[in-house]
């Protein structure tokens, strides 16, 4: 599985890293650090990939099922 | 990636959706509306009714400064969100009002269409100074908050928790003996404006009570005298940064607003918006986290099971926070100018509409929450807008989830029992924003 962080979408809500700290880190600033790109999921940490996704307000989290 | 393949990606994440029912969110995707005629009629069909409860027909001619809608809160917005998608309001030039989780979202998220450079607030008063980050586009809005989010990230307010939990105790030392106090002026109004004004702005707090009683009015006041109670708050911190430019510097968030960000290479803005930088963030640092503790106590007094088992399990109190941040949401709504002909939810919007973002309703729509009105600090995921979407999102939102957990964990440690106060009650003043203005409470 994969999951792509839009870029101009995400805006620091952070809750992301919170929900879901093995998938999702944030940068200095507060916004996921891997903004504009598309991660592996690490095995067995589906559950919560799809978590974070779910539970961003913006929307900004793909999920890319492999 | 080729179109095919993303969107056969597309119905495999949906699917998987549909079958997580033990989340506590729905998707949108899953939500079939009925087939809704036009919107006129739906404004029309309800108006009568609306009339006959609320004693205003608030789809048809809302009023967000009338006390029958902070009166009747949550029962109006869950009515728009079921049967009215766009309310209209004609005071002053007129506004809409969009309630859904789905379309709020979509305006937060498009500033192109939907600015902030004409103002948060519907029938804005004349002469009020502009009030940054808030109140402006990118790219000027960018420039400022790449600078300034360094300050506010989880990981930069993390350092402060030491120092707001020593404050939420000498708070409670003053009143603890006494077996009861008032809220609001003893703790709920104090903490927040401590915590920013020690830590992230480095001033005194002798004059606090005047500065929030100066955001206060200049929010709830009649119109017209607006102006110039924010005009006191302006004239109050744009003397602190004065003084702080002729300083040593710091290395704090006043030292990056008074030295200014470019809006065009070799530009610097001018002296006035580096100002109105600073009352926005003290506005916003001291006039809504109140709300949350308030009324988050309030339904702790008055939930005694729902206490005792936020004390017995305190790893729970992550969740309570961001279901009371949800539930008790201190930003009612705040607007935005269309820059052109639009169209949110069938109703069609022209250039220069100002359009409301009633994010107070968002964060109880059953299209993204599951039983939305009850107050549940279990919910294993909270999904909520009380902290804005798109751009504008709160620049304050990592501060003031430390502070509420903060104040709910050293209270809840040494006033694990308490009540409101016989004979009284919470009384509120809503219009934008909401807040408590006074509370009760007896232990
Ligand atoms: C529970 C407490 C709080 C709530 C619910 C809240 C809510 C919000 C909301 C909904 C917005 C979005 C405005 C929009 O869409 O136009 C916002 C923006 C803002 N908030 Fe907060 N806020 C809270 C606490 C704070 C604190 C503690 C601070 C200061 C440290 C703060 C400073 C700001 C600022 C400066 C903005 C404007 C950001 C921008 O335009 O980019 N807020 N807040
Ligand atoms: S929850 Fe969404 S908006 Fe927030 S940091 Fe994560 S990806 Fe960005």
């Amino acid at each position: 599985m994969q999951v792509k962080i839009d870029a101009v979408l995400c805006s620091g809500h952070g809750r992301c890293a919170v929900l879901a700290p093995t998938v999702y880190k944030l940068d200095d600033n507060g916004y996921n650090a891997d903004r504009g790109k598309t991660l592996e999921v690490p095995a067995g940490q589906e559950a919560a990939a799809r978590k974070g996704a779910k539970l961003c307000p913006e929307r900004a989290i793909t999920l890319i099922e492999g | 990636m080729d179109y095919r393949a993303s969107t056969k990606q597309l119905i495999v994440f949906s699917i998987d959706l549909y079958r997580d029912r033990g989340s506590d969110m729905i998707e949108p995707e899953n939500h079939r509306e009925p087939e809704s005629p036009d919107p006129d009629e739906i404004r029309r069909k309800h108006g009568e009714e609306m009339r006959n409860r609320f004693g205003r027909d608030m789809f048809n001619d809302f009023d967000i400064d009338d006390p029958r809608f902070g009166d009747n809160l949550f029962p109006i917005l869950d009515e728009m969100l079921e049967k009215c998608p766009v309310a209209r309001s004609h005071v002053g030039s007129g506004y809409w009002v969009v309630s859904r989780n789905a379309d709020v979202r979509r305006i937060g998220q498009d500033w192109r269409t939907f600015s902030s450079a004409k103002g948060y607030q519907p029938n804005r008063p004349a002469g009020l100074p502009y009030l940054m980050p808030e109140e402006s586009d990118p790219p000027k809005h960018t420039a400022w908050r790449d600078v300034l989010n360094p300050h506010l990230s989880p990981r930069a307010v993390a350092k402060y928790d030491a120092q707001i939990r020593a404050d939420a105790n000498t708070l409670i030392d003053r009143f603890i003996d006494r077996g009861e106090c008032e809220f609001i002026s003893e703790f709920g109004a104090k903490l927040p404006g401590w915590a920013f004004f020690k830590n992230v702005l480095g001033v005194p707090v002798d004059d606090l009570d005047q500065l929030v009683q100066g955001v206060h009015n200049g929010t709830f006041a009649p119109r017209e005298e607006r102006p110039a109670h924010f005009g006191k708050v302006f004239e109050y911190l744009g003397n602190y940064l004065t003084f702080r430019r002729d300083q040593p510097p710091r290395g704090d968030l006043v030292d990056t607003i008074a030295a200014g960000v470019e809006y065009e290479p070799g530009v610097l803005c001018p002296w006035e918006d580096r100002v109105s930088i600073l009352v926005d963030l003290t506005f916003g640092g001291i006039a809504t986290t109140t709300y949350v503790m308030a009324a988050s106590l309030h339904y702790l007094a008055t939930h005694p099971g729902v206490r005792e088992a936020l004390v017995d399990d305190p790893g729970s109190m992550d969740r309570a926070v961001e279901e009371f941040v949800r539930v008790f949401p201190p930003v009612v709504a705040l607007g935005r100018t269309c820059t052109r002909e639009v169209e949110v939810a069938g109703t069609k919007m022209k250039q220069g509409d100002f359009v409301l973002l009633n994010y107070a309703a968002s964060s109880r729509d059953p299209r993204v929450v599951q039983e939305p009105t009850k107050i549940d600090i279990t919910r294993e995921s909270v999904l909520h807008s009380a902290f804005g979407v798109g751009v504008h999102r709160c620049i304050g939102s990592n501060l003031a989830r430390l502070e509420l957990k903060a104040t709910f964990e050293e209270w809840l440690k040494r006033i694990p029992d308490f009540a409101v106060k016989g004979g009284t009650g919470p009384t509120y003043e809503t219009g934008i924003l909401r807040v408590m203005k006074q509370l009760h409470l007896v232990f």
